[in-house]
């Protein structure tokens, strides 16, 4: 059996503020039918699809087993269906786990989320910190990262201008990809005046709240030429988990983001990803994040973060043409949407946003605060 | 059939489980995983450094904390490892245990680790499940995971004293398997005479589900280890394969109730699984290819009930295995010998126990509670949801691919 | 006296009302009957924040009356039986409204079974009646002298300890010519040095206790005896157990989507509405945005009901209470599926019975048909589950 499973579609709607007027189920039916279209896929038990993978999360949805609301949307009455609970980044290697057993040939992968459903996202992710030492003194993925965000600045030289032009460069992709949140164009001077949220990060310095669903069809080798032409292949994956209390580690260390990269790496037989993989999708929920993310990966040189902006290394490495996910994507739905651009832009279907030439791609996600968990995929042509 | 082979097999090497229990104060969540975790460790004679992947899982929203893996990567050693987190319900462990098979399988991992954990004194057990419902309509009538339709579906096909006789039995056999468990959360020690008490006098839940039916709310943690056929065989203990396994899940809304399910069947996910199943191994009679069933039953009616389906009989086949003690240790087809989910249900890891227990069975070393017999085919299944099924086969040898 | 946990019964009784919290019982004007097998019957009624226990034979008029035998009650008291598990076996019984026990939990704080305990003078008498045995002869050398320990208080006295000779003899009061005398002011503080709890240092500095005399005798005290030992155990209190106690609740907004909110918005106008799957005939009640078996878009609605026929009702005896307000729906009651006018198969409406009718109620099956029932509207509707408050027979 071979090593690289083919996504034949892809569809998304749009990363929208507050979809109101949609619940979950008719979110997704807007994703699903598209991508069933494009493969002509069926639920047929011996042919098509019989197991479905779905990425949601249970606080953040209000709803214990979140994924029992969108069975029959998603086409799971008597088929399968597992749940990943955490960012959609890693659900792409876990079908690929489905897939490369030999337990199922097509899998239909969606996930959805909604952030304008809580009355605060902070409330939620405070609920991630332990109940003892780390919840009761008001730790949220907001504030934790912002300490990250302080030492990250100090030993990598980046400053608050720098933040600004990765904001500034962020909503200018976005403009180009229709699928991105609205958000209104900023100068470098309206990031810099903008309230602080939680020392060093700024209220534009973090991603807004958003809606958003999607669905993949992938496939096994063998048969993605039934559903589709020209398959983009996922050809590597790799997640590592950091330890969890913030004081027991270094910050700015990197560590799961390196070991993270290089195993999905590895799987896809590369062996320097600055030099082999044309275009990258990191997800930066918060400004500091992407010339972070960038080091972790080694496209930007280690403790080089700052200069590496002023160069330009995000615009010449083609980091996060999509507007990343500092644009809006939900928290655990950005390794999708990343994949989704990846994805784009390796099937030259990107617009004026397209890289050409581009024959490899990486895309990430993050769980937790502080880049706890980290999930790298590889894409290729 | 279409579908490809299996890529590479899979063993079961290492196993651990938790004292399941309402009071497990002494620890915190953490620390209740390494327990379990260790164990299963010490059980294949591999350290931190083998494992290369971490699947966990459980109901968040009972203990109400968001992202558990991540407080728990300490005690669940994934630090440095790539980790991946599940959660479908109470078939959460069987998920898992489906990602152990589909990760080692594929070539991607040698080694995984699957953690399925609970700890539902730490939440409210009813208001997590009430949550489970659409929040505009069903949450509200909701209350708990109760039902008495089962039985009173069983009680109009079979007779009442009949029926009631039956769930009954199965209910003491259950409990007679949790005595034989040390890790049972619950083992009353009931004996025969009190059937008839308890069947009219044991406190009523819904209809005729009595409190004496239904399935405790429990504490604990399972971890199973999972390793490539090479890395398997080189274990000191021999390895239980897994030779395949189905998921099912079923639409939110019931639309079941107002029909005799004799005269008007509706689709449960039970049967379509074990059809499904056994059809693609070629098993053609599950009550003699089997040597064990460790059945996810959450009440003794649904055990009951649902043993007809997973068995793929008819009529009062399988209520014939219960008034014969068929299920019991010993029996021609033990069910649970364990005890099952009455006697323990730490939710999140109920399913994999389910799976464990099985693969301990096949393995010759249960405990007490082990059957006396040989067992070469284990059954194991897991509930979860709005009637979703997760279905395993697991196997002593190798060598099915050319039965 | 329940053997298993050195507790009484009547202990557990004769201490409700020192553990009583009045804030527990706000709102609760009840009896509540104790049955205990062997032991006797008590009564506790509860009024206007208040509590009054009497040991009676006269249960009649308590809303509900635990039985059980002596050790499972006392067992489920001091924690060292688990109550759920005893209830489910039958250790334990409730007469009654189950609902109202459940309030009693509040009431009460703890029962903390007292730990048998040696009194100050208990412990001097059995430590200088322990002196000789626990004497070293191999670090007594050459000594001879005599130590006289003088404890001053009224639960104290005098001790004569005479070394000699590698052996040593203790006597009540002072005997002979003391090489040293150890004036100790207070029983307790020589009671604690002896159990390791404090040292002579802190004793001296703090002014409990006086040298007369040979000073260096008296810093030999400690190497001349083995360490005593405390007979009640004098296990470290058990490590406490923190306990942290949250409610956690976040508003969420929920949105209904076109499908859920036209069937929302029909509700506020008396009407049912469900959805039609184009491909199979089946309804939906309430209507979803798809038909989960043939996996397609459902857009036709169709009227249905109000009035139906019972098909199902599970008669629930066992309320849930609510996480957030305690509260739970009085029981028993009756959850039922009612097959609306229109429909035809299993798609039946979730709703309850209302209170009065639970008995008067048949239930259909196949073709037999249930009870005629329509629904109950409320008079200002907004679009939820509860715009009708229940069904009743249609007469």
């Amino acid at each position: 059996m071979g090593n690289r499973v083919a996504i034949c579609a892809m569809a998304q709607i749009k990363n929208e503020p507050d979809i109101w007027y949609q619940r979950m189920q008719g979110m997704l039916r807007e994703c699903i039918k598209p991508v069933l279209d494009d493969t002509g896929a069926t639920y047929d038990l011996d042919k098509g699809i019989r197991n479905i993978l779905t990425c949601s999360d249970d606080v953040f949805d209000a709803r214990t087993i979140s994924d029992n609301g969108v069975t029959d949307a998603v086409g799971a009455h008597f088929r399968g269906e597992e749940k990943v609970a955490q960012e959609s980044i890693n659900g792409f290697g876990y079908a690929m786990s489905m897939i490369l057993s030999g337990h199922d040939d097509v899998v239909l992968y969606v996930g959805h989320a909604k952030e304008s459903q809580t009355e605060s996202r902070q409330m939620c992710t405070n609920l991630a910190f332990d109940p003892f030492y780390n919840r009761p003194v008001g730790l949220d993925f907001q504030n934790a990262n912002a300490f990250q965000a302080r030492e990250y600045m100090e030993k990598s030289g980046v400053t608050d201008e720098h933040l600004a032009e990765v904001v500034v460069r962020s909503r200018e992709n976005a403009a180009k990809n229709p699928y991105a949140r609205n958000n209104d164009k900023v100068t470098a001077k309206d990031v810099m005046n903008s309230a602080m949220l939680s020392d060093p990060v700024r209220e534009l310095h973090q991603y807004p709240v958003t809606d958003w669903a999607y669905a993949f069809i992938l496939c096994c080798e063998e048969r993605a030429q039934e559903f589709c032409k020209n398959p983009v292949w996922l050809t590597g994956y790799g997640s590592c988990m950091d330890s969890y209390f913030l004081g027991d580690k270094d910050l700015t260390s990197n560590f799961s983001m390196k070991k993270a990269s290089a195993k999905a790496a590895k799987m896809a037989g590369i062996k320097d990803i600055k030099k082999e993989v044309g275009l990258f999708e990191l997800s930066d929920a918060v400004a500091y994040q992407l010339p972070m993310w960038a080091e972790g990966i080694g496209i930007a040189d280690e403790g080089k973060g700052g200069k590496w902006i002023e160069d330009g290394g995000p615009g010449k490495m083609n980091v996060n043409t999509s507007g990343g996910m500092l644009n809006g994507n939900p928290l655990l739905l950005s390794g999708a949407a990343r994949v989704a651009e990846c994805y784009l832009q390796l099937k030259g279907e990107a617009g004026n946003r397209q890289v050409d030439g581009v024959k490899k791609a990486l895309a990430h996600g993050t769980t937790g605060a502080c880049g706890q968990h980290q999930g790298v995929v590889i894409l290729e042509k | 059939m279409s579908h490809r082979k299996k890529n590479r097999h899979v063993g079961v090497v290492g196993i651990g489980e938790t004292k399941f229990s309402s009071h497990r104060e002494d620890v915190n969540q953490p620390e209740m995983i390494f327990e379990a975790v260790k164990e299963a460790l010490d059980d294949c004679g591999l350290g931190m450094d083998d494992i290369e992947c971490v699947v966990h899982g459980n109901m968040e929203l009972f203990e109400m904390v968001h992202q558990p893996d991540l407080w728990h990567s300490m005690g669940a050693l994934m630090y440095g490892k790539d980790e991946i987190r599940l959660t479908t319900g109470g078939t959460t462990g069987g998920t898992l245990a489906a990602a152990g098979d589909y990760l080692v399988a594929s070539g991607m991992y040698d080694i995984v680790l699957a953690i399925g954990f609970e700890k539902l004194q730490e939440g409210h057990t009813t208001g997590g499940i009430t949550n489970m419902a659409d929040p505009l309509w069903f949450r509200k009538l909701q209350s708990g995971a109760l039902t008495g339709s089962t039985a009173y579906d069983m009680i109009e096909e079979f007779g009442e004293e009949r029926a009631k006789n039956a769930a009954m039995s199965y209910r003491i056999i259950m409990d007679e398997h949790a005595c034989l468990n040390p890790n049972s959360h619950r083992a009353f020690g009931l004996n025969w005479d009190q059937a008839d008490e308890l069947k009219e006098n044991s406190p009523r839940l819904v209809g005729d589900l009595r409190l004496i039916h239904m399935c405790s709310q429990s504490d604990g943690a399972c971890a199973v280890i999972f390793a490539s056929e090479e890395r398997a065989k080189k274990m000191k203990k021999k390895p239980v394969w897994i030779r395949d396994h189905i998921t099912a899940h079923r639409e939110e809304t019931f639309n079941v109730f107002g029909n005799a399910p004799e005269s008007a069947p509706v689709a449960k996910t039970q049967r379509f699984c074990a059809e499904q199943l056994f059809k693609r191994n070629g098993i053609d009679d599950p009550v003699e290819y089997f040597d064990v069933f460790e059945m996810y039953d959450p009440s003794s009616w649904w055990g009951s009930d649902w043993l007809r389906d997973f068995l793929l009989l008819e009529g009062d086949e399988a209520l014939k295995l219960i008034e014969d003690k068929e299920i019991a240790i010993g029996g021609k087809l033990p069910v649970c010998p364990s005890g099952g989910v009455i006697s323990a249900n730490p939710i999140g890891a109920t399913a994999l126990v389910r799976f464990a227990e099985a693969a301990k069975q096949v393995r010759g070393d249960a405990g007490p509670h082990q059957i006396p017999t040989p067992v070469n085919h284990a059954l194991a299944s897991s509930f979860g949801g709005t009637m979703w099924t997760v279905l395993f086969m697991l196997e002593k040898e190798l060598g099915w691919e050319g039965a | 006296m329940s053997e298993e946990f050195g507790v009484k019964v009547e202990e557990i009784f004769n201490t409700m009302e020192e553990r009583f919290r009045a804030e527990g019982a706000k709102g609760v004007d009840a009896s509540f009957g104790y049955d205990i097998a062997g032991k006797g019957k008590w009564k506790l009624t509860i009024k206007d924040n208040k509590m009054n226990l009497e040991q009676t034979d006269d249960l009649s008029g308590c809303a509900c009356t635990t039985i059980a035998d002596a050790d499972t009650f006392v067992g489920i008291n001091i924690g060292k039986v688990d109550g759920t598990s005893a209830f489910t076996s039958g250790k334990f019984k409730v007469d009654g409204d189950i609902g109202m026990l459940g309030k009693t939990a509040k009431m009460f704080r703890k029962f903390v079974a007292p730990v048998q305990e040696m009194s100050v003078r208990e412990y001097l008498v059995d430590m200088f009646a322990t002196v000789e045995a626990r004497f070293k002869p191999e670090a007594a050398a050459d000594m001879d002298v005599i130590i006289v320990i003088d404890i001053q208080d009224e639960d104290g006295s005098a001790w004569s300890v005479a070394i000699k000779d590698k052996t040593c003899k203790v006597s009540d009061g002072i005997v002979g010519t003391p090489t040293v005398t150890l004036e100790i002011s207070k029983s307790k503080d020589w009671v604690d040095l002896t159990l390791g709890k404090t040292d002579a240092q802190t004793l001296m500095a703090a002014g409990a206790g006086s040298v007369k005399g040979d000073l260096p005798t008296a810093m030999k005290w400690g190497e001349l005896f083995e360490k005593y030992v405390d007979p009640m155990g004098g296990k470290d209190a058990e490590q406490e157990l923190i306990v942290l106690k949250k409610t956690i609740s976040v508003n969420n907004r929920f949105a209904t989507g076109p499908v859920m909110g036209k069937f929302f918005n029909q509700l506020k106008k008396k009407k049912i509405l469900a959805n039609k799957c184009a491909s199979c005939g089946r309804l939906q009640l309430p209507p979803r945005e798809i038909c989960a078996e043939c996996r397609c878009d459902v857009d036709e609605f169709v009227e249905v009901g109000p009035k139906g026929e019972l098909r199902l009702m599970e008669t629930v005896f066992y309320g849930s209470p609510d996480p957030l307000t305690g509260e739970a729906r009085e029981t028993p009651y009756g959850a039922i599926n009612v097959l609306l006018d229109g429909c035809k198969g299993n798609e039946t409406m979730w709703h309850f019975l209302r209170m009065d009718q639970l008995d008067k109620v048949t239930m259909g099956r196949n073709e037999k048909k249930g009870t005629r029932l329509r629904p109950v509207w409320k008079e200002k509707r907004q679009g939820d589950v509860f715009d009708i408050l229940y069904f009743e027979i249609d007469e």
